[in-house]
This record gives structure tokens, C-alpha cells and sequence, in this order.
């Protein structure tokens, strides 16, 4: 009995940021764009962290490519990371993100629960409805975010 | 020697002149309130520190939060709620006591009551 009150949920962390307002932002985007919190409301999509720095986000790059050509929008949080390193490595390896939210700072990610990166999140009309701590690849695409994909009947 | 002196004088006041203090609190009330509470939150990167004891970059980023969530006249329990619903229930050293805690909470002394119980019924047998 123990062992599954220890283990419950901790498969899928981040489980606890579900069903939150997104929080209030005011950021540029890479292209320096101003995006806000209106720019994004009313869509469904999914909200990847990552960064030219971090390895695990090229290990997860080429799903997320595949996600990108199977029609999943996919907003990008470029978290810490230069303008220009951040520009090169899109242009280097292929741009899988819709647009993308530059925050050197880090502030929106720490008000999202971010710990590092990649982490991926499912949006709803301004609503975190999932929130994945780690490389989003094919098991985990299908064990995490099908399901409520299905259940909330969107995309 | 007035060399030696502005030397001194540049080296030593230099020092306490331009380094500014990690953190800004409107009164030592507010410190005392932050030196607390980050002894009570866990850093989210590493399994078993505190924020106080942690250098990670996420750690500074929540703490400098909190700062200005302090100077913003929010209370202990708004802070901890901020935290705990962003890096989990298990970030507070302390949990809450609440229905899915009170198993947490209570276990023990039902443990110790059944044990009281067996151990005074056995003797009377």
C-alpha cells in the first residue's frame, strides 16, 4: 500500500499545475514581436521549453518535427537562451514551433513550474491542461497527451 | 603614503560601497519572513534541499520571486500556494493538512492506539 502511495502520479510530474489559468505575461517573441497573454487565447496548442543549450531538446527536436508535420501546433518557449544562438539552432536543425516566446529571464517559465528544460505543456483557451517535465517522445506522447487530446476532443 | 592611503581607501570602501545586498526587504520583519520560509520550501531541482540551502538557477529564480512577492505584501500562505501549485504539494516541507493528508497525519497515532489496544487485551486474556 505504500509503495503505491509513494509512486502514484510520479510517473507524470508536473501533474499538479493541471487546470490553471495561464499565467500573466508580457514577452517578445524570437522575430521581436510583442506577444501577450491575449495573442495566444483561444486556441488549443501545445507550449514546449527549450533552449540552444539544453541537449535533451535536440534528443526531442525530431519528434517534435514529426508532431509539427502531423498539423500540431506547437508554441515555443525559448527559456534563457541568446536571440542569435537560439535563431541558429532553428536554422540549423529545422523549426518545429508556430512562433516563439523569447524569456531570457525566465519569469514566465518559473511562473508555469518550469524546472529546466524541455518541458511540455497542453493549452486550452488559456488554460494549462497538462504539463510533461522532460523529452516528449512517442511513449510519452501517447501515455500523456493522446488521452486527454481524445477526451477533451481537440485537434 | 598618500598613495598608500588612497590605495587602502580604494581597496577596502570600494568594497561595502558598490556591493549592493543580494536581496531588497523593506524591513528586517520581511527578512526574517524570507530567511523562514526558504527553509520550508524544497528546490525543485534537487530531491532533498531546501531552497536556502540550494545555488540551483531555478532556486535563485523562485527566491528572488518570493522577495518580491514579500515586498508585495503577500502573506506566508500565498507564497507557499504559489510554490506548491507550481512545483508540486511536495515542495512544502510541512505538508498542509487537508483530506488527502490526514491519512499522513493521523496514521501514526491510530497505529499506536491498535497497538495499546492489542497489547492491554492480550494482557487481560
Amino acid at each position: 500500500m505504500f509503495y503505491l502511495l509513494l509512486t502514484e502520479d510520479s510517473a507524470y510530474p508536473g501533474a499538479d499545475y493541471d487546470n490553471q489559468n495561464f499565467p500573466i505575461f508580457e514577452l517578445e517573441t524570437l522575430s521581436g514581436k510583442k506577444i501577450v497573454n491575449n495573442s495566444i487565447r483561444d486556441q488549443a496548442f501545445l507550449l514546449n521549453v527549450w533552449a540552444s543549450w539544453c541537449i535533451t531538446c535536440r534528443v526531442e527536436h525530431p519528434y517534435l518535427m514529426y508532431l509539427k508535420s502531423q498539423g500540431m501546433p506547437i508554441l515555443g518557449l525559448n527559456y534563457k537562451d541568446e536571440k542569435e544562438d537560439a535563431i541558429n539552432w532553428l536554422n540549423k536543425f529545422g523549426n518545429p514551433y508556430t512562433d516563439n516566446i523569447h524569456d531570457y529571464k525566465g519569469s514566465l517559465a518559473l511562473d508555469l513550474g518550469v524546472t529546466g528544460a524541455p518541458e511540455t505543456f497542453l493549452i486550452i483557451n488559456g488554460q494549462v491542461v497538462a504539463h510533461y517535465q522532460g523529452e516528449v517522445n512517442e511513449i510519452v506522447w501517447n501515455e500523456v497527451f493522446l488521452p486527454i487530446i481524445d477526451e477533451k476532443e481537440i485537434f | 603614503m598618500k598613495f598608500l592611503y588612497s590605495l587602502s581607501l580604494i581597496l577596502f570602501v570600494s568594497i561595502s560601497l558598490f556591493s549592493e545586498p543580494i536581496y531588497n526587504f523593506q524591513n528586517a520583519e520581511d527578512e526574517l519572513r524570507f530567511n523562514t520560509l526558504v527553509k520550508e520550501i524544497r528546490c525543485p531541482k534537487c530531491t532533498s534541499g531546501s531552497l536556502a540551502s540550494s545555488n540551483a538557477p531555478i532556486s535563485q529564480d523562485l527566491k528572488l520571486k518570493i522577495v518580491e512577492m514579500i515586498n508585495e505584501n503577500k502573506s506566508d500562505e500565498e507564497i507557499k500556494d504559489y510554490v506548491s501549485t507550481r512545483f508540486g504539494v511536495d515542495s512544502l516541507y510541512e505538508p498542509a493538512l487537508k483530506k488527502d493528508t490526514y491519512f499522513l497525519w493521523f496514521a501514526p497515532f491510530i497505529l499506536l492506539l491498535i497497538t495499546l489496544l492489542v497489547f492491554f487485551l492480550r494482557k487481560t486474556e
